[in-house]
């Protein structure tokens, strides 16, 4: 190495041509040294180390005074580009050390995905709410209102105003729970549409589900306790072509669009004519099986046109005003839609059988 | 309503199979309740003649018989009856035979010796004496000798027959007998309908001379017709009329019986025979019992009767039940030799009246309760009396004693066609409408769109445009009724608030898990003992149902606590180890006891649960949701309900209006219904909580400024509520009080004996502005102030 001696130029090139140099060196080692830095914390030493305050790239920068005011903007600059230089590649660095980090990270957080869930247990409606509901729904999409009526009733509303008088054959039809003379556990959800005529004036639309009575013996088929929906339609000029449109959209809801109703001559005290209303079976689509006796048909539900005697009892003028009636076993129609082949399930209220609802 | 199809024949002729018929007539509203091929079951069972009979060598009993069935040779069956001789016709089971019983007979051996079959007794073949003499013999059934050998079983037994169970509708009582279903048969079929001649001989004399007639009520028996046949030879009734009988499920007894059950069965109108020699005084009175009255029935049971009863008695007692059953002591028998024969017409009201009083209820009476034909009662008792001629069962008196206040008139209705036709909304021609009605006998014209239409008295039924309207479409067909969609305004129907709620209650127990059920209204009426309740409890007032289905069933119930308690018991002894479950149902509170009104019918709730992660505090987050959903304020307060834990319930009040009460179950309760362990109940009284008006919400304005957080922990004595200090802390905060939280109870080391450690952190905000310290001081103090006088020290 040439070792400077004497000469003012000789040492002013001397000093000129190290400060370069060491800028060089410096840059070179600092690039080199981030670039080979491993993780983030690395990177931030090495920033203290060449750009901080007592760092290097800094210490060139104060060694600026000793050049002429000539060579001060020369050098000022390529001191400025190294350090933008280094500060780029700091940031660079430190995104793509972040990046691999994070990376590296989420590999580690790798898990099993087929894990159980972890979610708060549910409930369940009861079977017969989710049957009752989805009716309340159809019913209502077409205009039924929805009322209530009372469970113990009075034999006038039950039977009387019905056109079923006392020691009526009719009443053989339906075995009653009495609670006093003239009071009973209704056998059917029709006595609603009497209270309901008697508060309404047509156009009158409404169903009414609930639960009714009757003393029957329990068995697989057969509970003293069960549920109907009553359906009730007065106006002028109410056909039983109408009857069956309403059914046949019911039962196009409930069972399929592809399903036929049918209507069957029946009677009931309070509906005239009387219809029992047979759907295809929505097992076989009508072929015939077990679940319809190879018949191709399931029976529904029982309704006709209100009775003229019915009307009238409500103080409605049969010659102005038409209408039609229905009742749907809300228990019957669970036990078939969810294949339940013992009503008395649906009363036990097994956790295992009330959580697959 | 069961008939023969071989019989029906006799009136009708039926020219489409059976299936097809019964098709048809369940379309005409005639429900077929069962097509019962007779001899269905009873396949290759042959008359086979005994040609010898060799005794087995390897028995003491067992025969050979070499048997003549009607083929080339003969057929070996071994045979263990003792009552059989050469030459004997019996039934033969051959080698893969049903028999009537079930059983599939096959060729095998019996002790070595090959066996083709097996002679059969009446019993295997389902036979009783009332089917063929002999059927009841022990040993094999001899058969009368007038079959070829090989002859089906099911053709000498008379079993190429239908029985056809029509479903009869209560309006309908003219068709629960072989005439009536017989017309409905030919207007279905469009066939020609054939009622038998009524026409007999009689031999002389006049009625007058042997009996008197007095109707004392006609309002209960509007027509009563009696004749005299004397000289009665009893004996069994022909064949053809024995299986009619047999079809329709009565049993033959002899001719006279027979004839009177079989034109109650043709016609439809009960008939009833009484001994003539024992009837006292010749008389014949139709009147109501007199209080102390008995009767000895046909079946041998006495029976006490009441004024309201109507009875045929004789000069001195009653001799026979009106329209529900003879007596005894007027039985005809073997030796009667005169006979008084009734056709009546009874009130069915009162028939239905006495026989439920009674606990009667015969095939005639159950006729007379869904109502009879006074007009029919003349044709009945000449039908009757033509059969005695015809059989040759006795000699028929001259005269009739008929006693009625007059015969309706028929009815004559008139009703626009086309009023008809907007009820069923289908076009029919009107010439088809009155085709139909004719048909069906009721006569009718049409003249300028008006059809006016004759009803005779047998089809009262017939009232006005909706029965003929149904009358002529059953006949027209159903299926030309066309689905029309609904019309008018369709708009979205409502639901009543209290359904929408209980929806929405239902909706929010599901999402915590809770599974809702379904029990049953009623009861045990000991079931409510097991709360402990005392005994002037008000849910002690229960109403009772008069006729239930045992005692298990026979109380409403005032709480749903009980039934939900056995649903607790059916899942944990079924080993089930967690459970959520509610109901939502119905409480039934009676004014007054006995009832005299309609009891109000309160809308519950109840929650039951259990498991590893329940405790009180987990049914009181539910209670508490169910509470809030609702829009309710609640304070919750020390309750004593004897069925709860006593240290572990609480009532809730709603705005102040007690609204549930929930708790620990007692163990003493727990054990009673098999519940070995801890179960959390609510009953939740919903009325209260469905009055709650809920407000709308009207959105605050989020914070502005900061909120100051600040802890106070302190000591109080064990038994103090946190529930006072939260009041307290409250009370003391104001307006400023933003959200109050628990966040230590602690006893034990370090805190004296009988005390508690108890800490809350309390955040407390401005809407106009951050909070200055002295404002906050300031309220500090008061909350300070306020604890010390709920029974706190506060911890520095």
């Amino acid at each position: 190495m040439l070792r400077p001696s004497c000469g003012a130029e000789f040492i002013f090139f001397l000093e000129e041509k190290t400060m370069k140099e060491q800028l060089e060196q410096i840059r070179a080692a600092a690039k080199s040294a981030l670039n080979h830095a491993g993780i983030e914390q690395e990177i931030e030493d090495l920033r203290v180390k060449y750009l901080g305050k007592k760092g290097e790239l800094t210490a060139i920068l104060k060694q600026m005074g000793s050049l002429s005011a000539e060579e001060r903007p020369a050098m000022g600059q390529l001191v400025n580009d190294a350090k933008q230089e280094l500060e780029a590649l700091i940031a660079t660095r430190k995104k793509d050390l972040k990046a691999a980090a994070t990376e590296l990270k989420l590999k580690a957080e790798r898990i099993d995905i087929t894990l159980p869930a972890k979610m708060r247990k549910q409930g369940h409606l009861h079977p017969l709410t989710g049957v009752t509901n989805d009716m309340i729904d159809i019913f209502r999409s077409m205009g039924f209102d929805v009322v209530d009526g009372p469970e113990v009733e009075t034999d006038h509303y039950n039977f009387e105003c019905l056109n079923v008088p006392a020691d009526h054959p009719a009443r053989d039809m339906q075995d009653t729970f009495y609670l006093a003379e003239n009071l009973l556990l209704r056998t059917q959800t029709s006595a609603a549409q009497i209270r309901t005529m008697e508060t309404r004036k047509p156009p009158i639309r409404v169903v009414c589900p609930g639960r009714v009575f009757r003393a029957d013996e329990v068995d697989a088929t057969h509970s003293p306790v069960f549920h109907q929906m009553e359906g009730l339609v007065v106006d002028k000029g109410i056909t039983m072509c109408d009857l069956k449109g309403v059914l046949e959209q019911f039962a196009h809801e409930i069972y399929g669009p592809e399903t036929k109703v049918k209507f069957r001559p029946s009677f009931f005290p309070f509906t005239e004519p009387s219809v029992e209303v047979d759907v295809t079976c929505s097992e076989c689509g009508g072929s015939g099986c077990r679940i319809c006796k190879g018949s191709g048909w399931i029976e529904i539900l029982g309704a006709g046109m209100v009775h003229p005697r019915v009307l009238e009892s409500c103080g409605i003028d049969p010659t102005v005003y038409s209408g039609f009636a229905f009742g749907i076993g809300l228990d019957r129609l669970t036990t078939t839609r969810h294949k339940i082949s013992d009503i008395r399930s649906l009363f036990e209220n097994d956790q295992r059988f009330l959580e697959q609802f | 309503m069961k008939i023969s199809l071989n019989h029906l024949k006799n009136y009708v002729n039926v020219t489409v199979p059976v299936e097809e018929l019964c098709d048809r007539m369940v379309m005409a509203g005639f429900e077929v309740e069962s097509i019962e091929k007779q001899g269905e079951n009873l396949v290759n069972v042959v008359a086979a003649r005994i040609l010898s009979l060799t005794p087995h060598e390897d028995s003491d009993h067992l025969q050979i018989c070499q048997m003549d069935v009607g083929a080339d040779a003969p057929v070996q069956i071994v045979t263990g009856a003792q009552n059989i001789h050469v030459g004997d016709l019996v039934p033969a089971a051959l080698h893969n035979s049903t028999l009537p019983n079930g059983a599939h007979i096959k060729a095998g051996k019996l002790r070595g010796v090959d066996s083709n079959g097996m002679l059969c007794s009446g019993g295997e073949l389902c036979l009783t004496e009332d089917d063929y003499e002999g059927a009841s013999v022990n040993g094999i059934l001899i058969l009368k000798d007038e079959w070829p050998t090989g002859t089906d079983m099911r053709e000498v037994l008379g079993l190429d027959d239908y029985i056809i169970d029509f479903k009869i509708t209560a309006n309908r009582p003219d068709c629960n007998c072989f005439l009536g279903v017989a017309k409905e048969v030919s207007v279905v079929l469009g066939t020609e309908f054939k009622a038998p001649d009524p026409t007999y001989q009689t031999v002389g004399g006049d009625i007058a001379d042997y009996i008197d007639v007095t109707v004392e009520n006609a309002d209960l028996c509007p027509r009563y017709l009696g004749r005299i046949v004397k000289n009665l030879r009893i004996k069994p009734s022909p064949d053809w009329m024995q299986k009619a009988l047999i079809a329709s499920g009565m049993r033959p007894i002899n001719n006279i019986v027979d004839i009177t059950n079989f034109v109650m069965l043709e016609t439809g109108q009960p008939m009833h025979a009484f001994n003539y020699n024992d009837l006292s005084d010749k008389r014949i009175i139709v009147r109501n019992a007199v209080a102390g009255e008995t009767i000895t029935t046909l079946d041998g049971k006495e029976y006490a009767l009441t004024p309201d009863m109507l009875v045929i008695a004789d000069g001195k007692k009653p001799s026979c039940l009106a329209g529900i059953m003879g007596g005894k002591e007027s039985e005809i028998e073997d030796t009667t030799t005169d006979l008084f024969l009734e056709s009546a017409k009874f009130r069915r009201d009162n028939i239905r009246h006495t026989g439920r009083a009674l606990g009667i209820r015969t095939e005639a009476s159950g006729r007379f309760e869904r109502g009879t034909d006074i007009c029919n009662v003349e044709y009945a008792m000449n039908r009757a009396l033509s059969l005695i001629d015809q059989l040759d069962a006795g000699d028929i008196i001259d005269g009739a004693l008929d006693r009625h206040n007059g015969l309706p008139e028929d009815r004559i209705l008139t009703v626009s066609s086309q009023s008809i036709l907007d009820l069923l909304g289908v076009e029919i021609p009107e010439e088809t409408m009155v085709d139909i009605l004719n048909r069906l006998a009721l006569e009718t014209t049409a003249k300028d769109g008006v059809l006016t239409v004759r009803v005779p008295s047998i089809r009262d039924d017939v009232e006005g445009r909706a029965d003929l309207a149904e009358e002529v479409m059953r006949i027209y067909g159903y299926d030309h009724i066309v689905g029309t969609p609904m019309r008018g305004e369709v708009i979205r129907g409502t639901v009543l608030p209290e359904r929408a709620k209980a929806d929405k209650i239902k909706a929010l127990l599901c999402g915590m898990g809770a599974d809702e059920i379904m029990t049953y209204s009623f009861i045990a009426s000991r079931a409510i003992d097991t709360l402990l309740l005392p005994e002037d409890d008000a849910r002690r007032n229960q109403i009772k149902i008069l006729n239930p289905l045992g005692d298990e069933y026979s109380t409403l119930r005032t709480q749903l606590t009980t039934s939900l308690l056995t649903v607790l018991s059916t899942n944990l002894n079924r080993k089930i180890t967690d459970g959520r479950f509610f109901e939502l149902s119905k409480r039934f509170v009676p004014e007054s006891l006995p009832l005299t009104a309609q009891p109000k019918e309160l809308p519950t709730l109840s929650i039951g649960i259990y498991g590893k992660e329940e405790d009180f505090f987990t049914l009181k987050g539910m209670v508490e949701a169910v509470m809030q959903l609702c829009g309710a304020h609640t304070q919750y307060e020390r309750s004593n309900e004897p069925y709860l834990h006593p240290g572990r319930q609480a009532l809730v009040k709603a705005n102040n209006q007690v609204s549930a009460v929930f708790g620990e179950v007692h163990p003493t309760v727990a054990a009673a219904y098999d519940i070995p362990e801890r179960v959390y109940v609510a009953e939740i009284q919903l009325e209260v909580l469905y009055a709650i008006e809920k407000r709308r919400v009207t959105a605050k304005p989020l914070p502005k400024f900061p909120a100051v957080e600040r802890d106070f922990a302190m000591l109080c004595d064990l038994e103090v509520p946190v529930g006072n200090l939260e009041r307290a802390i409250q009370s003391g905060a104001g307006r400023l009080l933003e959200k109050i939280q628990l966040f230590d109870v602690y006893t034990g080391s370090q805190i004296p004996e009988g005390k508690k450690s108890v800490a809350y952190s309390i955040w407390l905000r401005s809407a106009d502005g951050t909070l200055s310290d002295e404002q906050i001081d300031a309220v500090s103090a008061k909350i300070m102030k306020n604890l010390e006088k709920a029974g706190a020290e506060l911890r520095k």
